[in-house]
């Protein structure tokens, strides 16, 4: 309850907050909202915002763009959550040997870890995905790859500070294994930091898609705001609406992640506020 | 400057100069109350992009198609209705059973390096370099088997079989006269010509600065009285599509052809005062937008389901709402624009608009039931990846053929990826493609469908292993018939089974356009439009 007393003490995080929750809430009820394949044509195309029945216009195959936002929405968020699980997932594991161990262990995987950090993001996932085919799992496997590397080091951090304080110590006295503390004692006390630096990556991961799916790289099955965007973008002079409503939706939705994440960060460091 | 002034001043053919000035001037005053034409003045045109080199007898690129026939002659040229006119032959003549065909050459011709053209110039380019080194050359005179030169003005093209497609390969895009004096006894692929080209055409290659413009100037010893009209052509190379539409809005350039200006762009320009779009000039080129199918597997090898496919397609929404109206349904297994030779016959299974309960009454009857899903069959379409259109026509497919129960996955690739699947693993269901027709189906249709066209490795031929013998005895007799009647009945048959078979389904006749600012004159005035020589092209200022 403290928590969320602190999380509410950032007024921008509520906001944030808030229309995550819409944007969730329009995932889940896409398929109620908009029951049609959202790449279906279901009229006039090019149809302005408003006309023929369509809320934010239609595109130039006659495609409902606001369907296809609805629908959008649940690809962005699901690649989002799903990429940055994956990234976490492989950044701390990687983060907490490197840490925990040291020695060669540590040179091994921070080379490693440099290694990633030193090729351009983007330009790494455009190539991962163009090099497997362009498919959900390839998107969300590339946006992993480019971002884990980030997380590794920030768990390494805290496992080194964490290793030789007392209470890890007296956990080797009294005969713990090096995994029980690393599972039950070390990260429990370093989460606050990934969960914040893990909600960001969501929204880095949304965009990195959008671009992806800008670029055309998408999964061409799949609808998202960057496909729709990509797809509009030729007809911008004439048909604004098409690129625009998709791009306000991704503004909307990184600007609320991001909210979020600096309002979870104020909630789980307190001391850090109050400093400031 | 001053010191070229300078020098020009104490020359003494200046008086000389002044009198052709002065004459020239009256020339002018006079001619521009008979007719508007003036001469003088320089072409800006967009070469898109940069052409790999200036040798037309060796590669049939097309940035290497908009500059080198403006060095080169052909025989032959095309007005727009397709019919041969003369250029470097004069007259022609083709003998009663197609065998021998004698040109009469024109007197007086020279190369732009002053030597003469002589009929050993053409025995020398169509024996040694087209038959050997042109990637469709082998195609287009594989029944000359050799040339006579009586004199220097007739070459006599001794045929093992008639072969009336040859007489449309004859312009300077498709069989540019080269010099023989700077290539005979010289590597033609390696040989200097194919970058410093000499040619007998309107104009000089001057200069080619790599990555900007490549600068012709007027040949002032051209064989045509009176012409080239301008001064200079500039061929600008601009890689950047927006800057192009920029160039050409602002006036700082004056033409720009195969989709130079992208067509979302073209909507926008066209209303300008100043520019104008034909879809002109295209006729030798026939491009066809088209789905090929593997026959050889299931689904595909059900004939039923390809004419189904056929039928349910909507081909005016894909030019409406694609392509931005540029296009024509296709008809049939060849191009309308066969029409004028009277090769063309419109066929059975291409609907005017798309009949979805025909298509699925067709597929009811061949016993490919739907499941609970209305799913009678489950395919991946390949899409070409040459942009965003082709993306579109692809989701566009999935959608309508979801209507006669036909599950579609998109697929796209990188090209080489793409090439390699379709034409060399043969690892596809359906491919949307698109081909080049030509101004002949020996050339540009027969690779599609004849049994010995299955040519696993190659690109753009029978990769549907299409293979029927009814089909390969036509397409041999057609290639070979020298009654234009005859032939017209060969190929309307040929249509017919095609439009049955259906192994590939054609789209939409496919337009290029050709932006130009309206100051220029007569640019598009044969069949070849862009590749043509522009002799008779001029700046109206």
């Amino acid at each position: 309850m403290a928590f969320w007393r602190r999380f509410c003490r950032n007024r921008s995080a509520v906001i944030g907050l808030v229309i995550l929750c819409l944007v969730i809430l329009i995932a889940i009820s896409a398929s109620w909202l908009y029951p049609e394949d959202p790449f279906k044509l279901v009229g006039r195309a090019m149809s302005p915002p408003g006309e023929n029945g369509f809320l934010f216009g239609s595109d130039t195959l006659g495609r409902d763009v606001a369907a296809g936002m609805a629908h959008g929405a649940r690809v962005s968020l699901l690649i989002g959550l799903l990429a940055t699980s994956v990234a976490v997932t492989l950044g701390v594991v990687l983060g907490a040997l490197a840490g925990y161990f040291g020695g060669w262990i540590d040179d091994v995987l921070m080379r490693l870890t440099e290694m990633f950090q030193t090729i351009p993001s983007f330009i790494f996932a455009i190539l991962i995905v163009a090099i497997m085919k362009p498919s959900i799992n390839s998107v969300v496997l590339a946006i992993a790859v480019v971002s884990w590397p980030a997380v590794a080091r920030l768990v390494r951090g805290e496992f080194m500070s964490m290793r030789n304080r007392e209470f890890v110590q007296a956990c080797h006295i009294i005969g713990m294994s090096d995994w029980r503390i690393m599972i039950r004692e070390i990260l429990p006390n370093c989460l606050s930091p990934i969960i914040v630096t893990g909600s960001l990556m969501v929204a880095t991961a949304i965009l990195i898609e959008s671009g992806l799916a800008f670029l055309g790289l998408g999964d061409p099955n799949i609808i998202s705001w960057g496909f729709q965007i990509g797809a509009g973008r030729t007809v911008l002079r004439s048909a604004w609406w098409v690129c625009t409503f998709p791009g306000i939706a991704i503004m909307l939705t990184v600007l609320a992640i991001n909210l979020v994440g600096e309002g979870l960060n104020d909630a789980l460091n307190p001391r850090l506020r109050e400093r400031t | 400057m001053v010191r070229c002034t300078l020098k020009s001043l104490t020359s003494e053919s200046l008086v000389k100069k002044l009198c052709t000035a002065a004459l020239a001037v009256v020339a002018v005053a006079v001619s521009s109350q008979a007719i508007s034409q003036s001469a003088g003045g320089t072409m800006v045109m967009i070469a898109q992009p940069e052409p790999p080199s200036l040798a037309p007898y060796l590669s049939t690129s097309g940035p290497i198609g908009l500059v080198a026939p403006k060095i080169y002659n052909g025989l032959l040229d095309y007005d727009l209705d397709l019919n041969p006119v003369p250029e470097l032959a004069q007259s022609w003549e083709v003998s009663d059973d197609g065998l021998t065909v004698t040109f009469k050459l024109q007197e007086g011709v020279t190369w732009h390096d002053g030597e003469p053209f002589t009929s050993a110039d053409v025995q020398f380019t169509i024996m040694e370099v087209l038959k050997q080194f042109h990637p469709r050359g082998p195609n287009s005179f594989r029944e000359v088997s050799s040339i006579d030169t009586p004199d220097d003005t007739t070459a006599i093209f001794n045929l093992d079989n008639p072969a009336p497609y040859m007489m449309r390969a004859l312009s300077a895009y498709e069989s540019p006269i080269v010099p023989k004096h700077l290539l005979e006894g010289k590597d033609i692929r390696e040989a200097e010509l194919s970058g410093k080209p000499v040619g007998t055409g309107p104009f000089k290659f001057v200069e080619w600065k790599k990555g900007q413009y490549i600068r012709l100037d007027k040949n002032e010893d051209y064989w045509k009285e009176g012409l080239p009209l301008l001064d200079r052509i500039v061929a600008r190379i601009i890689p950047d599509a927006s800057t192009r539409t920029a160039a050409m809005e602002s006036g700082e350039v004056h033409y720009g052809a195969f989709g130079a200006i992208p067509n979302i762009d073209v909507v926008r320009l066209r209303d300008l005062d100043d520019i104008g779009v034909t879809t002109d000039g295209y006729a030798m080129i026939n491009p066809m937008a088209l789905i090929e199918f593997d026959t050889t597997r299931a689904p595909f090898d059900n004939k039923a389901l390809r004419q189904a496919i056929s039928m349910s397609v909507d081909r005016q929404f894909l030019i409406d709402n694609i392509w931005f109206g540029y296009g024509k349904p296709a008809t049939s297994a060849m191009t309308s624009n066969y029409e004028p030779l009277g090769l063309y016959k419109a066929t059975e299974n291409y609907p005017a608009a798309p009949d979805v309960e025909a298509a699925n009454a067709l597929l009811d009857e061949a016993g490919l039931e739907a499941d609970a899903d209305g799913v009678r069959a489950t395919a991946t379409i390949d899409l070409i990846p040459y942009g965003e259109d082709w993306r579109r026509l692809g989701e566009y497919m999935k959608q309508a053929m979801a209507d006669i129960g036909v599950k579609l996955e998109l697929r796209y690739e990188d090209v080489p990826t793409w090439l390699k699947r379709v034409y060399a693993d043969y690892d596809f269901e359906l491919n949307v493609n698109y081909f080049y027709q030509l101004p002949d189906p020996v050339i540009g249709v027969q690779r599609h469908y004849g049994t010995d066209q299955i040519r696993q490795g190659t690109p753009f031929v029978n990769s549907a292993r299409y293979s029927n013998p009814q089909v390969d005895e036509l397409l041999a007799s057609g290639a070979m018939e020298v009654d234009a009647a005859r032939r017209g009945e060969i190929y309307a048959e040929l249509q017919d089974i095609l439009a049955e078979d259906l192994p590939v389904v054609n789209l939409f006749e496919m337009e290029f356009l050709t932006v130009f600012n309206q100051k220029l004159k007569d640019h598009t005035v044969s069949a070849m439009g862009a590749y043509g020589s522009f002799d008779r092209a001029w700046i109206d200022d």
